[in-house]
């Protein structure tokens, strides 16, 4: 008995990978031996698989020897050694360099007819071709695409796909083959199998076809055609009614469509997919209700619904990927209409049990979403439900998925602060619980969260007291000092300030020093805020800290004291701070200049006050929740990231004019469509100290082979308070270059709003290839037409959080309008407002609910002179039309009628 | 949300064992350029990379049947059979259901290949037909064939188990195990015996 085979019978050594050079050793040694051992071979060749598939590698020279000796071995006819040896020089064809040398070889298998391991050499063929062999094997792999054999047919068809980056032109002349293998029908041929009776009967009544062909062949076609839009389309039309039998290639089907009418919206495509929402494989239906809830926008309320339908009914099939496919959708719908989905909670509540984690959590923070629009009633009904089943689910799932649920109950909070109480007794039972430091943050930021952006005193008192009970025993230091800080700024301004004292000074008594001094500080902060009698006790118990063993509790005790004997108040609560994101870029700055001997200025960094980084947190909040549930699509932008971008505009512009400080720059906005030929973009620029506005238009050049010059934009304002200063023409745009172009315009502050035509002037000039035009051409010039924009009264105004009562009773100066809106839906005249105004929607009252028929909106602001603006608007949907009642409070007197022009 | 409009499908699939040790691990590469990007190859593209990602991934997955995950921006869809778990990944827009079903007809192909048992040693030692059912499969990331009894019965049998009656002396009596020599023994016995009859 052989060593080998003793081995073998081991587990042992069976486990463990083998040696990397005693297996290439064996391989020459029996791969050069005459006769070959077809057996032995095939399991050395298993071996050397084994190790390339536990991620081993040979380097080049070794490889290529290897791949010599293995070439040997087609002089052995043996077919279940020959599949393998295929299998292995496509596994080592990526490292080895003289992989030529096989194509005679394998030209001459492929052209053989009836071997099993045929498909495998037609495979292994595109490993080895090189763009200049390509051009040989053409007719044969015409003939291979047509072949009778359906899987002779798909090998050649994924071939010639893994071909396409290296011989594109040649692939290209096989498109009639490709096309007739799609519509014919390929049967197995029962000669070219190896016949498994060994393994039972399960291979003896094998299905006549798998139609896969119809999938490779759909999938190269449309890398051959997708150029073509309307050979395409044609394609898609012929292929819709029953030829393709395979799911595969209808899902392949259906994304093509869904790229065709996302690229240029061919309706006449979208009822070919609403009708693959019923049908016999789960995964086409699957495939269609994800392209169709990608494109909500083009169905009609009737298709929304038998979308929903079908995935009420996927949500209840056994295969646990498409309950998770399938709820994973609904999830995204929840996000937007909460209300349309409103039908599967049923179902949805169900699946709060599922096996599967991640389908009850999306399952939970779906329900908290739709549990959140009912009539008030039966929502709170629906919460209470929900939490009990979540209380008893939350004991077995990982934190991972605790921490997701989470977060959507606080966002459910922000959204209906009805339910605070609730929600908020929810979170403090799962903080007392054992739970890791990462998990109980979570919660922690959540109630942080809750009590910045929540008007309502009495939960904000609930939240603050709750933790200060979690850190009588929370045995993680960090989170006692986060929590200590926040009751030092959030505990002075509330009712029973004594509660929160007796706490910290517990804390005082029994913690560890990075506590004590942090209590020091937050006790500090009642002192200064409270004043009186406050005071006067918190001095008394600040002067025993003064004796404390860790020196940095003395030193912020001995600090605190003096501060608050002396009545320096703003030493200790500050209400602004320097913006940190211009801060850091600032530094940066001024430590690459190295001109140390001007001093840094701090006055240039922008001071926010508590107020304006409160909204800021508040529209990341609720952008942020948003942009993670909706990954794919495109992220927002971020607004910490355009005080950022303002900066820089700043540092720009300052270079070409002198205009003094810029106040504000709008986001920007396309002027042409993005794949264009010419792609203009333009940000407005606002200087009201020196009332200039600057439109700065970005133009990008994506022809190849043209060249522009002399470029300007002709702005044409349709309001007489612009006056056209200057224009800043860019010279020239090399083609794939982007460039400025700059017009100045005076403005009169009364009357701010206005359209603007715009026209693109510039010189065409041809390039060669490397982009030298002739010396003696002289281009011609062309004019463009580009999209008109507005200044609106969003371009004057930033947006605000605060409380918008108290704000809206506190203006007076008022002024009150009411107009058609023109717009089809409440939702979309909403974000429409959005735009045209840029104020923040405050109490969520961006949310509407579909079947309603009125709304109010409340959104708060500042325009660029520092006043607030409150704005009332209360809309209303009657005989087709939208009817708005506008009430706008402003501080700066012409503002008023501003924002009431702004809104059409 | 970037549909793939490729014929590229799976990103990789790994097989590992009970300990999370990789027993099988192909991470594809499509060759065509414009898919690269859906496809995060940048995530595996070192050695280091592909054991830290399995390794946190096997922590995640192990002894838990959920089926299907995303982990990482990938859609992860596993099985565990005994003491091995084997893993389909592919990136996040992919359709759930498709990925699952060629997980799940892998391993009935498996199931009949290795004899209704799938385990890590079987696995070992049938090597050969793991490495080409797989390839039966996938081809760079393509799916090639579904079905698994079409899967199956391209996939060629190995030597060990030709026995050939009429040549007794090419028979290599030392490779083959008592249980073989019986059921070999038998075999011939009951011929033997219908041809007496």
């Amino acid at each position: 008995m052989s060593t080998q085979s003793y081995k073998k019978q081991d587990a042992y050594s069976l486990s463990s990978s083998p040696d990397k050079m005693a297996v290439f050793q064996e391989c020459l040694q029996q791969f050069n031996a005459t006769p070959v051992n077809a057996k032995k071979c095939r399991q050395l060749l298993a071996k050397l698989l084994r190790l390339l598939y536990n991620g081993e590698s040979f380097p080049s020279q070794e490889s290529t020897t290897l791949f010599f000796s293995i070439s040997k071995l087609f002089q052995h006819k043996d077919q279940s050694l020959r599949q393998i040896v295929y299998l292995t020089i496509k596994e080592l064809s990526q490292t080895s360099d003289d992989i030529l040398m096989v194509t005679s070889s394998i030209m001459k298998d492929i052209q053989g007819n009836d071997a099993v391991y045929k498909p495998n050499a037609i495979r292994t063929l595109s490993k080895v071709l090189d763009p200049t062999t390509v051009t040989a094997a053409e007719r044969l792999f015409k003939n291979l695409i047509v072949d009778k054999n359906p899987i002779i047919s798909s090998a050649a068809l994924i071939s010639s796909y893994n071909l396409l980056p290296h011989a594109k032109d040649i692939v290209k002349r096989f498109s009639n083959e490709v096309l007739e293998s799609i519509q014919s029908f390929k049967q197995f041929n029962s000669h070219q199998f190896e016949l498994h009776e060994y393994y039972g009967s399960a291979t003896s009544n094998l299905p006549s076809t798998s139609y896969m062909y119809q999938y490779h062949a759909l999938g190269l076609i449309y890398q051959l055609r997708n150029h073509d839009k309307m050979a395409l389309m044609k394609l898609i039309t012929s292929l819709s009614e029953g030829v393709l039998k395979n799911s595969l290639s209808i899902i392949q089907l259906i994304r093509f469509i869904n790229k065709l009418l996302i690229d240029d919206n061919s309706l006449q495509l979208l009822p070919i997919i609403i009708n693959f929402l019923k049908h016999k494989s789960d995964m086409v239906e699957l495939e269609a209700c994800k392209t169709l809830i990608n494109l909500q926008n083009l169905l009609t309320d009737e298709q929304e619904m038998m979308v929903i339908g079908t995935l009420q009914k996927l949500l209840s099939v056994p295969r646990t990927a498409t309950r998770f496919a399938a709820i994973r959708l609904i999830n995204k719908i929840s996000i937007k209409h909460p209300e349309k989905i409103m039908v599967c909670n049923l179902e949805l509540e169900n699946l709060i049990n599922d096996s599967n984690k991640s389908i009850s959590t999306i399952a939970i923070t779906t329900l908290l979403k739709t549990s959140g629009t009912g009539s008030i009633e039966t929502t709170g009904e629906g919460v209470d439900r929900l939490i009990t089943k979540m209380t008893s689910l939350m004991e077995d799932i990982s934190d991972d998925f605790k921490m997701v649920i989470i977060e959507a109950i606080e966002n459910l909070a922000l959204r209906y602060p009805t339910k605070v109480k609730k929600l908020v007794g929810f979170l403090t039972d799962l903080l007392r619980d054992d739970g890791s430091l990462e998990l109980k943050s979570t919660i922690v930021d959540a109630l942080f969260d809750l009590i910045k952006f929540l008007s309502d005193d009495s939960s904000k008192q609930l939240i603050l007291m709750n933790l200060c009970e979690f850190i009588e025993d929370c045995e993680f230091t960090e989170l006692s000092v986060r929590i200590l800080h926040l009751l030092g700024d959030q505990g002075p301004t509330t009712s029973n300030v004594s509660y929160y004292i007796r706490h910290i000074y517990n804390r005082l008594v029994l913690e560890n020093s990075i506590i004590r001094s942090s209590a020091v500080i937050s006790l500090a902060k009642f002192a200064a805020v409270c004043g009186g009698i406050v005071s006067k006790n918190i001095i008394i118990l600040l002067s025993r800290c003064l004796n404390d063993v860790d020196d940095e509790v003395r030193d912020r005790a001995a600090i605190s004291l003096n501060f608050i004997n002396h009545h320096k108040k703003n030493l200790i609560v500050n209400d602004s701070k320097y913006d940190l994101a211009v801060l850091e870029n600032k530094l940066i700055n001024y430590l690459n200049e190295e001109k140390f001997e001007n001093e840094f200025d701090i006055n240039e960094v922008p001071i926010i006050s508590n107020e304006e980084i409160k909204s800021l947190e508040y529209n990341q909040k609720i952008n942020k929740t948003e942009v993670e549930e909706v990954k794919e699509e495109e992220p927002e932008v971020n607004k910490a990231q355009d005080l950022l971008k303002q900066q820089e505009y700043a540092q720009e512009l300052s270079m070409i004019f002198s205009f003094g400080t810029l106040t504000k720059s709008s986001s920007v906005t396309y002027l042409t469509d993005k794949e264009n030929e010419i792609v203009v973009s333009v940000v407005k620029h606002l200087f009201t100290d020196a009332k200039k506005l600057v439109l700065q238009f970005n133009i990008q050049n994506t022809l190849t082979t043209t060249k522009l010059e002399n470029i300007s934009v002709i702005v044409q304002p349709d309001n007489e308070g612009y006056q056209e200063e200057s224009i800043i023409p860019l010279e020239e745009l090399k083609p794939n270059q982007t460039g400025v172009s700059y017009v100045v315009f005076n403005f009169d502050e009364t009357d701010i709003i206005a359209g603007f035509g715009n026209t693109l002037n510039y010189i065409n000039k041809d390039v060669d290839e490397e982009g030298n035009a002739d010396p003696n051409d002289d281009g011609w010039s062309d004019e463009y037409q580009i999209d008109d924009f507005e200044v609106l009264g969003g371009d004057f105004i930033t947006g605000l959080y605060g409380n918008f009562e108290q704000i809206f009773e506190k203006i007076e100066n008022s002024s009150t309008t009411a107009k058609v809106i023109s717009g089809s839906s409440l939702e979309e005249v909403i974000e429409k407002i959005k735009n045209q105004l840029n104020m923040s929607f405050m109490d969520g009252s961006e949310f509407v609910s579909k079947d309603s028929n009125s709304h109010v909106l409340k959104l708060l602001g500042k325009d660029v002179y520092g006043g607030k603006i409150a704005t009332l608007i209360k809309l209303a949907f009657t005989g087709g039309k939208i009817v708005g009642k506008i009430e706008v409070k402003t501080e700066t007197k012409v503002f008023g009628q501003v924002v009431l022009d702004s809104i059409f | 949300m970037s549909l793939n409009l490729s014929l590229y499908t799976i990103s990789s699939v790994l097989i590992l064992d009970n300990e999370g040790k990789r027993l099988f691990a192909k991470y594809y590469k499509p060759t065509l350029p414009e898919t690269n990007n859906t496809f995060s190859s940048s995530q595996f593209d070192t050695k280091e990379k592909q054991l830290k990602f399995e390794s946190t991934l096997f922590s995640k997955i192990n002894k838990i049947n959920q089926d299907i995950l995303i982990f990482e921006n990938n859609l992860i869809c596993y099985k565990q059979v005994n003491d091995i778990i084997i893993i389909f990944i592919s990136p996040l827009s992919e359709n759930e259901s498709l990925v699952y079903s060629t997980l799940s007809n892998f391993n009935e192909a498996l199931l009949i290949l290795f004899d209704n048992s799938i385990d890590k040693l079987t696995l070992l030692e049938k090597y050969d037909l793991l490495c080409l059912c797989l390839d039966e499969i996938i081809d760079d990331g393509i799916i090639i064939e579904y079905d698994p009894a079409t899967i199956v019965s391209r996939v060629t049998k190995p030597h060990s188990n030709q026995i050939d009656v009429n040549n007794l002396r090419n028979i290599d009596i030392s490779e083959k195990g008592l249980f073989n020599a019986l059921s070999f023994a038998s075999k011939k016995l009951g011929e033997r015996l219908q041809q007496g009859l």
